[in-house]
């Protein structure tokens, strides 16, 4: 018999094995929300991930934000000015407000954090846009005043931003705010398991009306089919969708109420001027004549997204008819490339992330088979998210489909790019002294005719100088169960406005 | 009974697979009901690859025609298939494809049997030693989840067709050890073999001339079963994004770009599904017919 | 981005200053202690990260070799009793079939048609231990199962019905038969316990093979398992976490294969360890 026994006690250990238990933890108000992709990291400084952006501005506040519409309201300031001649602004900074770990919310944080953002060694991915600041100083708890270098009028469209949120100084001074997270925003981070979910609890001390649920917990589901499934199935409340082929699947389902929001980013084939031959402007306008952006939006998206130029909010953007070659032209193309001496054409390696957004390969093919009619043979390059994130970041690439974040204001979306010394120079990998000169009076010049004018210059310039090719600007869709209330989308992608969300099963 | 049979087989192993033998198999082989539609499978499937490597396709490859996206099978007769997202000729995708995908399995596997043959004879011929050290070398290859390994060999030497087929060869070179140093140990101690080497013929020679053609018969059947794995792995690394990358088609990635799809465009996941499974079932089926009619103490049994 | 003495410093406190050779001693002098590094992506070590993704994949496994077993070895036997039967060409087409469907293929249609057709999806990113809500978890893990047990049910099913047709032609068989013994006697007491023997050492390789992770199932299911946490890490170049689950599947091989010898020995009387070689 003691085979027998032997045998049992293998299966008895394997029992024993299986028991082994996963701590999970779920409550009837908590939102459960899916995505298919999940944040490259937390240090909401340094983060240029949208998934990363989008989580964090739920447990991180800015200064100030934009609504709906995009127009500035309060978030940490309570109010603000500028003096007569630009050159200081002055915040007044909401009272009575903890961060997560029960510490006050003060002038102190404001300027460790800006200090933090403004640090070269930090290398915060919008530093560019906050460059005026000479100093900071706090009359009292609840008062800070920048001093500017210049009249910085985007300024403030600048800080609101998940990149410029404040940051405790405590956390600052003594941990790294990659490990540590605590904010002040309506939810604290209670758990992340990378590649998982991440489990937010509602900021019970929040200053804000809500949260209204108990938490949120972020599943990542990765393959935005079985998100799909899983909103019909019932098993989530709230999701968050990047593929149209995906979402408009859920256009007629009645139980589920999807919102489709116009947003800021935009998809873009960078091109980087500083490698041949796409330092050769010909090469660059032939590349951008060759191209039929409307089939892009109509093959890679089924039609979701509205061609673009290089400025998406609806306040500065010209009408593409304006710009160079934005209707096919593949005679002026075969020309442009002949004229460059390169009418044989060459082999062109265009990286893209594989699923973020999903689209990207499916726009690389489009453009792959476009370009095809002028002899550039388009190489596709297809890498995991993190791994095309940090070579985007080196500038160690040729060509990359990108979906690229927009801002409300052109100067605070462009300043990291098209300036010298710009913070990301090297990914936009072209520079010339014009565009660098109209970044700067954009940035200064007060007069919103006179701003209007200098923005249309640049758009245009950048169009016929063709450093990026500007496609299209995307959707990007959340949907939730009919149950779920509260939720207004916006178009910068934050996730901030679910303190207003309810669950009424 | 067996062991009856391999002493009968062993008694007369100098030219195996000669006119005689060879007539004798093909018409044993045409009674072999899973055999023979395994070759037919097999037949269609090289017939579709060769079509497509010689881009004798309805469309050409690859081109994309804009105003005719998703149309489903017969909407336009002359996609029989349909057209994907890109208003691509599915059909001509699908013979690229598996044009794409029995080129991996073939050369993998030929990779795979030429390393793992060369390997496991070595081992069994020298004996001792050398054969304890790279079988437990092979038996750590072994140890791996074949996926598991190819995606390791993608990981560090990036995705590709290239590295999916050195990937798939790696992975399927211990099989292959194991089967040819078999026959070989029990080959090596044969009168023959003795016999062969009292008169003085060298070992490569002995090796080359009288071990291989007896492995012959397993290895026929173990390279047709592989192919089907191959088939397998090679799709499965490619729904994953590590194998054949984009555009190219390959079936595995037509399955996995296409799922999201799925609901409005049900054909795009259907014909490469098919086409993955029919490919399969051909090795398989072409090689448990082989094995009934090559290995006789399997003869009548399955 | 980092300084050059950043840089450096980094590089001392990970041991990157060393020599290849050196990092790996270093490496393996560790994993010997149970330490096989860190995994920056979690913040954990990379040991409690695999035990914690462990039980789900044994679990799975355990689940896939039932199924497999339930629908396999019935069919199996039926094949070879009714031997060139219409129930024998069933179940052979039926095994040929689960052969040659992928599992990753045979998810995908899973998924689309119990979310399409049914509206259900057992399994949302939420996984649920077995000791918290037994029924739950089985619930979850029900259909990943059949897509992993489907394809292994049918070498199962081949495995005994050739082990069977042999068997029912051996010796003792005829002897049992020609006692007048009734033939589902035959069959239970006889040829089937004889039979199971190649297919316990399937059995074992199979499970060998599942606890290394069923990677795709993992993936499409999105349950995170041991399948799950190696395909990001190899995705995300976490070197110590690909090496330390890399080496805790290969040792997850040797034990199941060292389980399976001990069952061997156990149900065939023929063998034994001191005759073992």
């Amino acid at each position: 018999m003691s085979r027998s026994l032997r045998t049992g006690l293998f299966l008895l250990v394997m029992l024993g094995l299986l028991s082994i238990a996963l701590p999970m933890s779920a409550q009837d108000n908590t939102l459960i929300m899916a995505r298919a992709v999940d944040a490259t990291g937390l240090d909401p400084h340094t983060q240029t991930a949208f998934v990363s952006l989008a989580a964090l501005s739920m447990i991180y506040e800015p200064l100030v934000t934009t609504d709906n519409d995009l127009n500035l309201i309060p978030a940490l300031a309570t109010g603000w000015s500028f003096s007569e001649d630009g050159l200081k602004l002055t915040m007044n900074l909401r009272q009575g407000v903890t961060f997560h770990d029960g510490s006050d919310f003060t002038a102190e944080d404001v300027i460790a954090s800006f200090t933090r953002l403004l640090n070269p060694d930090v290398a915060s991915a919008a530093a560019t846009n906050y460059a005026s600041i000479t100093s900071m100083e706090a009359p009292d708890d609840y008062t800070v005043v920048f001093n500017l270098s210049q009249p910085d009028v985007p300024l403030l469209a600048a800080m609101a931003s998940t990149n410029a949120v404040i940051l405790s100084s405590d956390v600052i001074a003594n941990e790294d705010p990659a490990l540590v997270t605590i904010g002040t925003g309506p939810f604290k981070l209670a758990e992340w398991t990378p590649e998982e979910k991440m489990v937010l609890a509602a900021n019970e001390d929040w200053w804000g009306d809500g949260p209204y649920v108990d938490g949120i917990e972020v599943r990542i589901i990765p393959d935005e089919a079985s998100i799909l499934a899983a909103l019909r199935a019932g098993t989530i409340d709230f999701a968050y969708l990047n593929d149209p082929l995906v979402a408009t699947l859920l256009v007629d389902d009645a139980n589920v109420t999807l919102h489709r929001t116009p947003v800021l980013s935009y998809n873009v084939l960078q091109l980087r001027a500083a490698v041949e031959p796409l330092d050769k402007l010909e090469v660059r306008q032939a590349i951008s004549c060759a191209i039929n952006r409307q089939e892009i939006v109509d093959s890679a998206a089924l039609g979701e997204g509205r061609v673009t130029g290089p400025l998406t909010m609806a306040s500065f953007a010209l009408p593409t008819d304006d710009l160079f070659c934005y209707e096919q032209d593949v005679a002026k193309a075969q020309e442009l490339m002949a004229a460059a001496g390169m009418e044989t054409g060459f082999t062109l390696p265009v990286m893209v992330a594989n699923a973020e957004p999903p689209t990207a390969t499916a726009i690389a093919q489009v453009i792959q088979a476009q370009l095809d009619a002028i002899n550039i043979t388009v190489e596709i390059e297809s890498l995991e998210l993190n791994t095309y994130v940090d070579r985007w970041l080196a500038g160690d690439f040729s060509a990359a489909v990108a979906l690229n974040g927009g801002r409300t204001d052109p100067y605070t979306m462009y300043a990291r790019y098209w300036q010298y010394d710009a913070r990301f120079q090297n990914v936009a990998g072209y520079i010339d002294d014009s565009l660098d000169s109209l970044m700067k009076q954009g940035q200064v010049e007060t007069d919103p005719a006179a701003r209007y004018e200098i923005f249309a210059q640049l758009q245009r310039e950048l169009a016929e100088k063709a450093p990026w090719v500007w496609l299209y600007a995307p959707y990007t869709y959340t949907a939730h169960q009919s149950y779920v209330s509260g939720w207004e989308p916006t178009a910068n992608d934050s996730l901030y406005f679910l303190y207003a969300a309810q669950i009424n099963r | 009974m067996p062991a009856m049979n391999k002493a009968v087989s062993l008694n007369q192993p100098m030219k195996p697979l000669e006119r005689g033998p060879l007539r004798e198999f093909l018409r044993n082989f045409r009674h072999n009901l899973s055999g023979m539609v395994g070759v037919i499978l097999v037949g269609l499937f090289v017939l579709i690859s060769v079509a497509g490597i010689l881009k004798i396709t309805p469309f050409p490859i690859l081109e994309q025609h804009p105003l005719d996206r998703l149309k489903a099978p017969g909407e336009i007769p002359a996609y029989i298939l349909g057209t994907d997202q890109f208003g691509r000729d599915v059909a001509s995708n699908l013979m690229k494809g598996g044009a794409n995908s029995l080129q991996v399995a073939t050369l993998s596997v030929l990779m795979a049997t030429l390393a793992g043959t060369f390997v496991g004879a070595i081992a069994g011929y020298l004996g001792g030693n050398p054969d304890t050290i790279l079988m437990r070398l092979m038996d750590i290859l072994f140890a791996f989840p074949s996926l598991l390994l190819a995606l390791l060999i993608v990981t560090i030497r990036g995705p590709g067709l290239e590295n999916t087929i050195l990937a798939i060869a790696i992975v399927y070179t211990p099989i292959f050890a194991r089967v040819a140093r078999g026959p070989v140990l029990s080959l090596k101690e044969t009168e023959f073999v003795t016999a062969a080497r009292c008169i003085g013929a060298p070992e490569t020679r002995i090796l080359l001339r009288h071990v291989l053609p007896n492995m012959l018969a397993p290895l026929i059947v173990q390279v047709s079963l592989a192919l089907s794995w191959a088939l397998i792995t090679e799709a499965g690394l490619s729904f994953l994004g590590l194998g054949t990358q984009p555009p190219e088609p390959s079936w595995g990635l037509m399955l996995s770009s296409n799922r999201g799809l799925a609901e409005i465009a049900p054909w795009l996941i259907m014909y490469p599904g098919l086409a993955i499974m029919l490919g399969v079932l051909g090795f398989n089926l072409l090689g448990d017919g082989l094995r009934d009619v090559l290995d006789p103490r399997m003869r009548g049994r399955r | 981005m980092l300084s050059a003495e950043q840089r450096a410093a980094l590089e001392a406190y990970y041991g990157l200053d060393k020599p290849p050779i050196q990092q790996y001693f270093v490496w393996l002098g560790d994993a010997l202690q149970g330490n096989f590094g860190f995994s920056i992506r979690h913040g954990s070590a990379v040991l409690p990260l695999i035990i914690e993704h462990f039980p789900i994949t044994l679990e799975l496994a355990f689940m896939a070799i039932v199924i497999a077993l339930g629908i396999g070895i019935p069919i199996g036997i039926l094949s070879a009793i009714r031997h060139n039967s219409l129930i024998d060409l069933f179940g052979r087409m039926f095994s040929m079939l689960g052969l040659a469907v992928p599992n990753f293929l045979l998810g995908t249609l899973i998924i689309y048609v119990l979310s399409v057709y049914f509206g259900i999806l057992p399994n949302s990113g939420n996984y649920t231990s077995f000791s918290e809500d037994p029924w739950l978890n089985i619930q979850q893990l029900i259909f990943p199962a059949i897509t992993m047990g489907f394809s292994f049910s049918a070498s199962v099913m081949r495995m005994t019905r050739s082990a069977m047709l042999e068997v029912m032609n051996e010796d003792y068989v005829r002897t049992a038969r020609s006692k007048g013994l009734r033939e589902s006697v035959v069959i239970r007491r006889h040829a089937l316990r004889n039979a199971l023997i190649p297919v316990v050492t399937l059995i074992g390789v199979e499970f060998g093979y599942l606890l290394g992770g069923a990677f795709i199932t993992e993936q499409i299911f999105s349950l995170p398992g041991i399948g799950r946490l190696a395909v990001n890490a190899i995705s995300q170049r976490e070197y110590a976490l690909v090496q330390g689950v890399t080496l805790f599947i290969a040792i997850n091989f040797v034990i199941v294969n060292l389980a399976v010898d001990l069952i061997y020995a156990a149900i065939d009387p023929r063998i034994s360890y001191a005759s073992h070689e």
